[in-house]
């Protein structure tokens, strides 16, 4: 066990220096430069103002040299400043990545709290009213584009009740005013309608993956004989089931992390939450090298790592698969 | 037939989709308490970068900086060149400026100074050695900041020993432009000084060392009527009340700019209250419109929230490539705007807040004539121009010479609503006079960064420059302004429009002093773009403003420096 996931973590290393060397490239192929249109909104940016600009920020460079500037620094633990904000990146990228995760985790407990019983559930009542109406609120949850839903969710419980805030992160002054219980329950409220907004499409998926598996697995024969043997019914279900028909499951739970992390994009946009996803869209369009690189190397980690996670996870819910 | 079961399934789904608009609708009835002089928050679309306005480039660093840092001079709301930090404005009749001769150069001296009560917000006076140091780091080759021209037409900084706050500037050159420092920021010296001295030599170190990065709640970063309390990147700036202001003080406690990237979750944001208004740095043209339809149908909304719009200097417009063979034709180039009713345009799109352009210089830029040549809509004569340049109408109703259709690329940003209206709007004008138009759009980095500043655009480029009042549009006119592989794409005249009056006009502009002379000469250039069109003028862009209602003192100026350089006057009853 111990071997395969040095030897994991050692091809997680390779792939994520290919990786970098590929998207900083394609970066620097993409055509058109931030400053150009910068200096062509501002009627007093000279072209030699534009040129100098672009020395001093090392873009007058050849890409490959660039790269290899940038990967011996990030290498010795260096990340850079950022172009856009002229902070260190960590400055930066860290408290928003603490978002990211907060938000990430939520949305993946809430969603797995909510999705593998009423997975579990709908297939044990196959076609049953229950079934059809968690079906009807499912295929609804996937359908909804998150700007849509993130929108409805805060003109009802913001601009309607009043409930909940519209967005940001918390309230402003709150971790300075009030102590740690006011500081967290502030923070679970501003949570609740991202998480929402994004749960309602994982928990949709998740119950038809749960739904899907779970039917599979209930019609095989050790499944028969386990109830023939005389085994409680919900000893069957949870026992013999639920831990093989999680399998499938358990890649599309340990994939969907990466995903939020990455990819939450309009998501933070509509809400204001201050994550990574968004950071990270902003820095490619605006060649903030420093900062995307950043960004996916720890989104392309949080992939890989997530894929180790996954696979471990297997052996735990069935001994049969070796690691060799 | 639909059984009861799926018409019951249509009807809920049916009102869970309408439910939240009811809700809207029903939410603008509750009652809402407006804002007070306790606290002020502001919505903006947009980030903000450092609060070091000599490095910022951003337009929210520098909206946040004017709340909490004022300049020597600046444009105010009514377009006029103003003291904001100076005492009194140096012109050849108070005899602080003057011309001199050295080493047979001709130089410009102007004697400034900074006014007596002008402090940092740690009490630390206001001097002249805060300008210098402004000066060093904005000149200096190791710093990026956005412009470098400001500084470098300093070519000698003198402070008086005797009294600090005064201090002369020997300019390069005579220029009649001396007093415009808008856009230089002071630094503090007694903070930033031992900065710059340690980074002054190391390309970008500054920028990364800067107090206003380290420690930007720093009171004695900031002059303005505020200072700034608290500072999230990415997400919201608290400012309050400075006690050093040198001003009358501001009458608002606290002000929190948030950022909202989001419009549509701005409005949202504003209309539940989370922000209490929302400044030039919001929401779309098109969603004003909207919203104050919204308001003037609801007395609840209209008690909550005013709009205001100023016409601005940001001239929507679209440039013509004289390179494409069917538009090096000057009769094709009237054709195009003849044939256009802008006036129908912007009445359809905009409810006629955003007026028709008849050139690039707005009508109430000191430089602006009427005395031109103008193009009301004749679609008569654009079908004639076109007869005489040889492009005859053909069976399907589109014009064509030699076999070849009259068919022209119009090209702009993608996903700008406004900018695709427009476009389709001026296709169907086009059609009418047998005229085919093919759109095609580009991500605005892809357009404005490269399509347009290479030149790739086919036949039309739509988009749109902004300027100041007063500006000289050389860069964008003066056929040295033609970006090109030799000149490292360098200028912004796309177009490629040669003219010798118009180049001649521009070089003599800058060293001309009467302002009637320089009027004279900029009445050239606007003839010659109206005669020779390199570019189809459409419209100004109007600046907008969503204010709670009772905010008064706010005033929106319409041109590039915003509102915020006032806020001390704004006061909520």
């Amino acid at each position: 066990m111990t071997a395969y996931i040095i030897r994991r973590l050692l091809q997680t290393v390779i792939v994520l220096f290919a990786l970098s060397f590929i998207t900083y490239g394609l970066m620097g192929l993409m055509p058109g430069d931030p400053l150009d249109i910068a200096c062509a909104a501002n009627p007093r940016c000279t072209p030699e103002n534009l040129d100098l600009m672009k020395k001093q920020l090392g873009l007058d460079r050849p890409i490959y040299e660039r790269y290899g500037k940038w990967i011996f620094a990030f290498v010795q633990g260096d990340l850079g400043y950022s172009r856009t904000y002229r902070q260190p990146v960590t400055t930066i990228l860290l408290p928003r990545l603490l978002n990211t995760m907060i938000l990430g985790a939520t949305v993946i407990l809430v969603s797995l709290l909510i999705a593998i019983p009423i997975g579990v559930l709908t297939s044990l009542k196959a076609n049953s009213k229950f079934d059809y109406i968690v079906n009807f609120f499912a295929f609804s949850g996937i359908s909804a584009p998150s700007f849509w839903l993130g929108l409805m969710l805060i003109i009802v419980f913001s601009v309607f009740f009043k409930w909940l805030p519209a967005g940001g992160v918390e309230t402003i002054g709150v971790e300075a005013t009030q102590g740690t219980w006011a500081y967290l329950l502030d923070r679970a409220k501003y949570l609740v309608l991202p998480t929402a907004t994004l749960a309602s499409l994982t928990i949709a998926g998740w119950i038809r993956y749960t739904r899907a598996s779970m039917l599979e697995t209930m019609r095989l024969d050790f499944i028969r004989t386990a109830r023939a043997k005389g085994l409680a019914w919900h000893h069957v279900v949870t026992r013999h089931g639920l831990r093989n028909a999680l399998l499938p499951v358990v890649t599309v739970v340990a994939l969907e992390f990466p995903r939020i992390a990455s990819g939450a994009v309009i998501t933070e946009t509509v809400f204001s939450y201050q994550g990574v996803g968004k950071l990270m869209f902003d820095s490619i369009i605006g060649n903030d090298f420093n900062v995307a690189m950043c960004s996916f190397i720890i989104t392309a980690c949080m992939v890989l790592v997530m894929n180790l996670v996954a696979d471990i996870c297997y052996a735990y819910l069935d001994p049969r698969i070796s690691f060799k | 037939m639909r059984t009861v079961r799926e018409k019951f399934q249509v009807a809920r789904f049916t009102l869970l989709i309408v439910m939240p608009f009811l809700m809207l609708g029903w939410s603008s009835k509750t009652s809402w308490a407006l804002p007070t002089n306790k606290q002020l928050t502001i919505g903006i679309s947009s980030e903000f970068e450092t609060l070091n306005a000599t490095i910022a480039q951003t337009a929210a660093a520098l909206y946040i900086y004017d709340l909490a840092g004022r300049t020597l001079t600046s444009i105010n709301a009514d377009w006029q060149w103003h003291c904001h930090l100076c005492k009194v404005m140096p012109s050849f009749d108070n005899g602080l400026v003057k011309i001199v001769e050295k080493k047979g150069e001709k130089k410009l001296v102007a004697q400034w100074e900074i006014i007596k009560d002008a402090r940092w917000g740690d009490g630390t006076p206001v001097t002249a050695y805060d300008m210098q140091l402004a000066w060093e780091v904005g000149k200096s080759a190791n710093v990026v900041t956005g412009e470098k021209e400001q500084y470098e037409q300093v070519e000698a900084f003198i402070i008086d020993p005797k009294n600090p706050k005064k201090f002369t500037i020997v300019y390069d050159r005579p220029r009649y432009d001396y007093y415009e420092f808008a856009t230089f920021y002071l630094l503090p010296n007694h903070i930033e000084r031992p900065i710059w001295e340690k980074t002054k030599n190391s390309l970008g170190a500054y920028e990364k060392q800067t107090a206003y990065s380290s420690n930007p709640t720093n009171p004695g970063l900031y002059h303005g009527p505020y200072v700034i309390k608290e500072v999230k990147l990415g997400s919201h700036v608290v400012l309050e009340r400075n006690p050093y202001f040198y001003g009358k003080p501001a009458k608002i406690d606290k002000i929190i700019v948030r950022i909202i990237r989001n419009t549509q979750a701005l409005e949202a944001n504003l209309l539940s209250g989370t922000i209490d208004m929302v400044g030039e740095l919001g929401i779309t043209f098109d969603q004003a419109l909207a919203l104050e339809k919204r308001i003037e149908k609801d007395r609840k909304l209209q008690n909550r929230f005013q709009i205001k719009y100023r016409q601005g200097m940001v001239y929507e417009h679209i440039d013509l490539n004289l390179n494409n063979p069917i538009l090096k034709d000057i009769r094709v180039r009237r054709a195009l705007v003849y044939a256009v009713d802008r006036e129908k345009l912007v009445q359809a799109l905009f409810a006629g807040k955003q007026p028709v352009a008849m050139h690039n210089t707005h009508p109430l830029d000191p430089y602006y004539t009427s005395d031109v040549m103008k193009y009301p809509y004749d679609p008569k004569k654009a079908a004639q121009l076109l007869d005489a340049a040889g492009w005859k109408l053909g069976k399907n109703k589109m014009r064509e010479k030699a076999g070849q259709p009259l068919s022209l690329t119009l090209m702009t940003t993608a996903e700008n609503k406004t900018r695709e209206l427009v476009q389709v709007f001026l296709q169907n004008e086009w059609k009418k006079v047998g005229i085919e138009i093919k759109l095609k759009n580009e991500p605005p980095r892809v357009f404005l960064g490269e399509t347009l500043t290479k030149r790739k655009f086919p036949a039309m480029a739509m988009y749109a420059n902004i300027s100041s009042p007063g500006n000289l549009p050389d860069s964008i006119l003066h056929s040295k302004s033609i970006p090109t592989k030799e000149n490292g794409y360098s200028g912004q005249n796309f177009s490629g429009y040669r003219n010798r009056a118009t180049d001649a006009a521009f070089d003599k502009v800058r060293t001309e002093f009467d302002p009637s002379k320089r009027k004279a000469l900029m009445k050239i250039v606007q003839q010659e773009y109206t005669k020779n069109l390199p570019v189809i003028p459409l419209y100004y862009r109007a600046q907008l403003a969503v204010i709670p209602a009772n905010l008064k003192g706010f005033r929106i100026t319409g041109h590039q420096f915003d509102s915020a350089q006032a806020a001390e006057d704004w006061y909520l009853q």
